[in-house]
């Protein structure tokens, strides 16, 4: 009779057999598409980012918690995602000692430091970046003209920099037009170019169409809150348009959608509460387009997401009502109930 | 038919199939029981019978004055052999009554009593007198539950048909195979509390008992207003509060009861049991329940003496195999304890005995909170198990009681769905009898 080496624990007995692992390997599936596609834009050296990205990360997370004593925990994959994201939002023509060293400064500082997965309060990609952005500022604006190679002779304007320079929409169409990315300078065939991502910019951030794939598959799969994008998308729109900048052309152009799905979606450094969520996405949203409409620099999203990541803990304060919630009863009331 | 739900849950694999077709099985014959006194929720009760006593099945072998509690009866004619604590299904050793059969059956019922004709009183005191308490979860008496003060009336009777919990299927086989007690349970709680609507809450993985339980009701009870609301598939959809607020809309008030809101719910073999303590004066000496797993050859459906001995299924009733043979659990694989060793008895209140293989009791270590968010999707009370696993983890009991620490019903369904396999439920149960120690300790200090 079986009496002992019976396993005993408490209830549940069961499991979903979701991981942080599969969890993790879902956004690197979602991530792959634009992946490949700026190694179509950019050539090898965007996919040598990518890899030398991503063996930084997945090496310096390791030595990290070797050196300190940490059980090592690279299998659940959550370097990888973040040396991917590290590439992805850097310029085609990055060095790769210095996407390397963002990659490192994005495991190290930003997130081993605070605990490591799960407890890092700024979105570790993105501290990378602005690190980066802050240390070389030449080298991480400066863009090529997609399908011509990274020479000196290819550099171009991202949409949003046109802009920001007193351009209007016609004269980013226009540049496509010179460039042979679109056939017409007219409006709505320059949306389109920007929908497709055939436009200078970060290595993953150019291409809706394929960020909306990514994160159609993540809602699916339900890795990700639609509330978070929505918002913040939303709430950028609506400024823009308050603002008197063209809604449409700030959310297809820049790196909005790539922040709102992949960066502002993060778990550790956003809210866990919908309502939270909500506000999370809405203030990064605004903040972006307030940067973008007042500040130096052309884009925002990076330091939106980042501001809004210092006040996420306190949303978790905006929990739904449990069930069966009754207020607290004033006095009058509560005499009336007996 | 318009299938109803709650927000919130998951769905666990339900692993019914190897036992939803097998009949129930009727056992007299065993070796002993081993029956524990206090299997209700509320005051103890003592045995009256002494070590050499002779019992008769169904004779009452235990009993206390005072509102929550009820009386115990034997399951067996045979003779007491042994007074003395054992341990129990929960794990905790508590006084039991082991009885060794005798040959021959020689049973003492109560006279039959006609619900319908009877007084309130005499009907509750039936209830109490046949040792009813609610067999779905805790154990609460069933006379208590059907007697609400006069300022709370009962509008809905809902019977917990759901069978939420995985591998389980004994309720499903009981109103498959005795629907017309099972609605005569339903009429005669009604009567009891005086309610209009009568529901039997339904999971829309059994959607083919429906013609059988609306033939019985057409037969049994066609002047009452009793009827079969389907629900979705989806656990914990057979947790009371749960079941209230698909059927009805209504939320059951923090810190309430069902009767608040005007319910009384009641499991189908707790049903079972109120027709059968009617019309057949039996009392509760059976325990309906599925002995199942991926370790047990032959999935089983059972009505067993109160007090069998799960080690005394095999090899007559069942058997399973000893290699493959990993963790014992006592009810569904969600919510039911898992035990040491065989030598537990099936209690009142027992719905299952599984089995289970390597594959299905994976054991793991806690890993750290990747705040994905999905035990607050999942959590039926809406609470936020991340946000209480943080506020315990850092001893904040203010704060996990401002969460709704105390309303979480234990229904395990964060846990479930943590890919981090942290121990969520297994936390807040400990959470919430420290919040409680903690509320009494400065209520004693402020009566001082």
């Amino acid at each position: 009779m079986p009496a002992n080496n019976m396993l005993l624990s408490s209830s549940p007995h069961v499991y979903t057999g979701v991981t942080p692992r599969k969890l993790m390997l879902s956004v690197i599936i979602a991530l792959s598409p634009v992946s490949v596609y700026g190694v179509v834009l950019y050539g090898v050296h965007a996919l040598l980012v990518i890899v030398v990205s991503i063996a930084t990360a997945v090496l310096s997370e390791a030595a990290f918690r070797a050196v300190t004593k940490q059980d090592v925990r690279i299998g659940d994959l959550s370097a990888v995602v973040t040396g991917l994201l590290v590439a992805l939002i850097s310029p085609p023509s990055v060095p790769l000692w210095m996407v390397a060293l963002g990659s490192f400064a994005a495991i190290v500082l930003a997130k081993e430091f605070f605990g490591g997965l799960g407890a890092n309060p700024f979105n570790p990609a993105l501290i990378g970046r602005a690190i980066l952005l802050m240390s070389f500022p030449a080298a991480m604006t400066t863009w090529h003209v997609p399908f011509k190679g990274l020479l000196d002779a290819t550099t171009g304007a991202t949409p949003l920099n046109v802009v920001k320079m007193g351009g209007t929409i016609a004269d980013v169409g226009a540049g496509f037009v010179q460039n042979s990315l679109s056939s017409v300078p007219d409006y709505s065939s320059t949306l389109w170019t920007l929908f497709v991502g055939n436009r200078a910019g970060c290595i993953g951030e150019s291409s809706i169409l394929l960020i909306l794939v990514g994160f159609i598959f993540l809602l699916a799969l339900r890795v990700v809150s639609f509330i978070t994008p929505l918002a913040m998308v939303g709430t950028a729109f609506l400024a823009s348009w308050l603002l008197g900048m063209d809604p449409v052309f700030g959310i297809l152009s820049g790196g909005l959608l790539f922040g709102a799905v992949f960066m502002a979606t993060d778990y550790s450094s956003s809210p866990v509460t919908p309502l939270g969520k909500a506000i999370f996405g809405a203030g990064a949203g605004l903040i972006t387009v307030i940067i973008r409409r007042f500040g130096g620099y052309p884009e925002g999203v990076t330091y939106a997401i980042l501001i809004m990541n210092a006040v996420a803990p306190f949303m978790d304060k905006l929990r739904v009502k449990k069930y069966g919630f009754v207020p607290p009863a004033k006095p009058v009331a509560k005499e009336a109930a007996k | 038919m318009v299938t109803k739900t709650f927000k919130g849950g998951t769905h666990p694999p339900e692993r019914k199939e190897r036992s939803a077709s097998t009949p129930i099985q009727t056992l007299r014959n065993v070796s002993q029981v081993v029956i524990p006194v206090n299997q209700h929720f509320g005051a103890p009760i003592q045995p009256l019978v002494k070590v050499g006593d002779q019992v008769k099945r169904g004779q009452k072998i235990a009993d206390a004055d005072g509102r929550m509690t009820v009386p115990l009866h034997a399951s067996v004619y045979g003779t007491v052999k042994k007074i003395e604590p054992r341990m129990q299904a929960n794990n905790l050793e508590g006084l039991a009554i082991v009885i060794e059969p005798l040959p021959g059956d020689e049973a003492v019922f109560m006279p039959t009593l006609d619900p319908f004709s009877c007084t309130k009183e005499e009907a509750l005191a039936r209830v109490r007198e046949a040792g009813i308490i609610g067999v779905g979860g805790a154990g609460f008496p069933a006379h208590v539950k059907f007697a609400p003060p006069p300022n709370k009336p009962i509008e809905y009777v809902i019977a917990n048909a759901a069978e939420c919990e995985p591998y389980l299927t004994i309720d499903e086989r009981v109103m498959e195979e005795h629907p017309e007690d099972f609605i005569d349970g339903i009429a005669i709680v009604m009567k009891i509390v005086g309610a209009t609507k009568g529901i039997v809450g339904l999971e829309d993985n059994k959607t083919h008992l429906v013609p059988g339980l609306e033939k019985a009701i057409a037969a049994k009870r066609s002047g009452m207003d009793i009827r079969v609301q389907l629900l979705r598939t989806k656990y914990p959809q057979g947790g009371e509060k749960m079941l209230i607020t698909a059927i009805t809309g209504r939320e059951v008030p923090s810190g309430g009861l069902p009767m608040d809101v005007g319910c009384v719910v009641s499991n189908v073999n707790t049903l079972l049991a109120v027709s059968e303590a009617f019309r057949k004066g039996q009392p509760v000496i059976d325990t309906g329940l599925t002995v199942t797993g991926g370790a047990c050859e032959t999935p089983k459906n059972l009505f067993v003496p109160v007090g069998m001995l799960v080690q005394d299924l095999f090899p007559d009733v069942a058997r399973y195999d000893e290699k493959k043979l990993k963790r014992i659990v006592m009810g569904g694989p969600m919510m039911g304890p898992a035990v040491p060793s065989m030598l537990v008895p099936i209690q009142k209140n027992t719905s299952g005995v599984l089995l289970m293989d390597e594959t299905e009791a994976k054991a793991y270590g806690e890993g750290p909170c990747i705040r994905c968010g999905r035990c607050m999707r999942a959590c039926s009370c809406r609470l936020s198990p991340a946000l209480l696993n943080v506020a315990l983890k850092a001893g904040d009991l203010d704060e996990a009681d401002k969460i709704g620490v105390m309303d979480c019903i234990e229904c395990g369904t964060c846990s479930f769905v943590c890919p981090s396999h942290i121990q969520l439920v297994q936390r807040f149960r400990v959470g919430k009898q420290l919040v409680r120690a903690k509320k009494q300790k400065e209520a004693q200090r402020a009566g001082k």
